[in-house]
């Protein structure tokens, strides 16, 4: 177990690259308004991202592919695949979504060898998929034994974790307040775990009309670090 | 759920140019009136009204349209959606829209109030055909209670599924809980009071479109904040924080007489209302 769970730390880092660390999803509209610019306007924003928008999306749709998984149910997964980029209406975020999941995807095809990524592949090639992170990171998961709770903690953490190494170089934060920052954020991770496990299917996709916004409007900001 | 406290429903048709109703059926506490031509472009307009003056505890309302090929029509409500207190069960309304290919369907209903204590869902399913065009816009008020504070309702939620040649191709749910969320926060309503969402569904969107409506709406001057996007199939979407339901009216009349211009060329006719 300790091997495989090192397996999937690989995929938490923000190192791994599949490019997320070029996207803050609307971050960087707060950012320039002023409303992002220190350690707390920033931990409070990461806790509206996670509990309000990551939750219903990517957190809800990980426990459910999860679960289709156990089910052999893949047109479940599909299906999910589809939700997740069309219940994102800022474009950008969905391109980058996208973008993220099809490089997570091939790198993972390649170091894992999984058959349902190769899987996964395939409905993309065919234009049955769009490509997710959630769904590739879950499908890893679930193929090293690691628990539904674990992975859908682990993917929270990664995705957040990205999110803190984005504000340190964007606000600008230091490295020690972004460690902080994600050593106090882990009681908020497993909060969010707790609420997705509690979750049902008519809860998904709700949105928070600020972070949503920040994410359109992001896609006619001139000057910028960020692609989305 | 097939008790329903008010059901409607309205099946059109073009019939030499001129878009008449196939089929009306209404029945409780859901009315429409009579068809309206406002111009001689055979666009036939349809206000729908709730008698009852508003939604209460447990209300169900169902909406059934669609629109054959070739027909016109606009859609919206003599004034605003009113929900009241909802002690037991939440207020619903469900509302499903068939729009064939070659038609045009613009549903622009007025905003939603949602009283104190009020629970309100509202449940939208679109089938659009290739070809067809679609045009929807709605606005959240903060609601109302006697002593005129803000956001005092339970809960409103919408959901809106739009499937475009038979696959889903936009899935948009908003679920404000203002007592349990930092409603007027970062992340949420961001100070401002009234939300609203303008989408648009049409094989005729080109991307110049979205920059000329972004600088229309730029040059409005009261105080809001905005964002448009393209949709996951052809069409846009508009978001807009404000503080007051005229702003956002303001702003979404501009974007239909743009959007109007290009795809019907011809403005759009005027919803006279009160």
């Amino acid at each position: 177990m300790n091997n495989q769970l090192l397996s999937l730390f690989q995929l938490c880092d923000s190192n791994f690259p599949t490019g997320a660390f070029s996207h803050s999803f609307g971050l960087e509209s707060y950012i320039q308004e002023n409303k992002v610019h220190n350690q707390e306007t920033f931990f409070e924003w990461l806790k509206v991202y996670l509990h309000e928008q990551l939750v219903y999306s990517d957190g809800l749709a990980s426990r459910l592919v999860y679960e289709a998984l156990m089910n052999d149910d893949l047109q479940q997964i599909w299906h999910l695949d589809h939700l997740l980029t069309i219940q994102n209406l800022p474009r950008e975020t969905r391109e980058g979504t996208q973008m993220i999941g099809d490089r997570m995807l091939k790198l993972t095809e390649t170091i894992y060898g999984l058959s349902i990524l190769s899987q996964y592949r395939e409905e993309i090639k065919k234009k049955n998929a769009f490509g997710h992170p959630a769904i590739v990171f879950s499908m890893v998961a679930h193929g090293l034994s690691v628990t539904k709770q674990d992975t859908i903690l682990y993917y929270l953490y990664s995705a957040i974790s990205s999110q803190v190494q984005n504000a340190v170089r964007a606000v600008p934060l230091g490295q020690t307040a972004g460690q902080t920052i994600s050593h106090q954020f882990i009681p908020e991770l497993s909060q969010a775990v707790d609420r997705i496990i509690e979750l049902t299917k008519d809860d998904f996709g709700i949105v928070s009309p600020g972070i949503e916004l920040s994410q359109m409007k992001h896609e006619r900001v001139n000057i910028r670090i960020f692609m989305s | 759920m097939t008790d329903w406290t008010g059901s409607l429903s309205l099946e059109l048709e073009d019939r030499n140019g001129k878009t008449v109703a196939k089929r009306v059926y209404f029945q409780g506490a859901f009315k429409v009136m009579r068809p309206i031509y406002t111009d001689d472009s055979g666009q036939v307009c349809y206000y729908l009204l709730n008698p009852g003056g508003g939604y209460l505890d447990g209300d169900r309302y169902k909406m059934d349209i669609s629109a054959d090929e070739g027909s016109k029509v606009t859609l919206t409500t003599q004034s605003a959606t009113k929900v009241y207190k909802t002690p037991k069960n939440y207020a619903y309304q469900e509302t499903v829209i068939r729009l064939k290919k070659g038609s045009y369907l613009e549903y622009l209903p007025d905003p939603l109030i949602a009283y104190q204590n009020a629970h309100y869902k509202q449940k939208t399913v679109v089938h659009i055909e290739r070809g067809a065009t679609f045009l929807y816009t709605d606005i959240l008020t903060p609601g109302w209670s006697p002593n005129g504070e803000k956001f005092t309702y339970d809960t409103v939620q919408l959901m809106t599924e739009i499937y475009w040649d038979g696959k889903l191709g936009v899935f948009d749910h908003i679920k404000l809980m203002p007592q349990q969320q930092t409603i007027s926060g970062l992340g949420f309503m961001e100070g401002y009071t009234h939300l609203g969402s303008m989408i648009a569904v049409s094989e005729q969107t080109e991307p110049e479109y979205l920059d000329e409506l972004y600088e229309a709406i730029r040059s409005e001057e009261s105080d809001f904040s905005f964002g448009i996007s393209h949709l996951a199939i052809p069409g846009f979407c508009i978001r807009i924080q404000a503080n007051a339901t005229q702003t956002i009216e303001r702003i979404f009349n501009q974007c239909h007489t743009i959007i109007s211009k290009k795809w019907n060329h011809r403005p759009p006719s005027s919803l006279r209302k009160y």
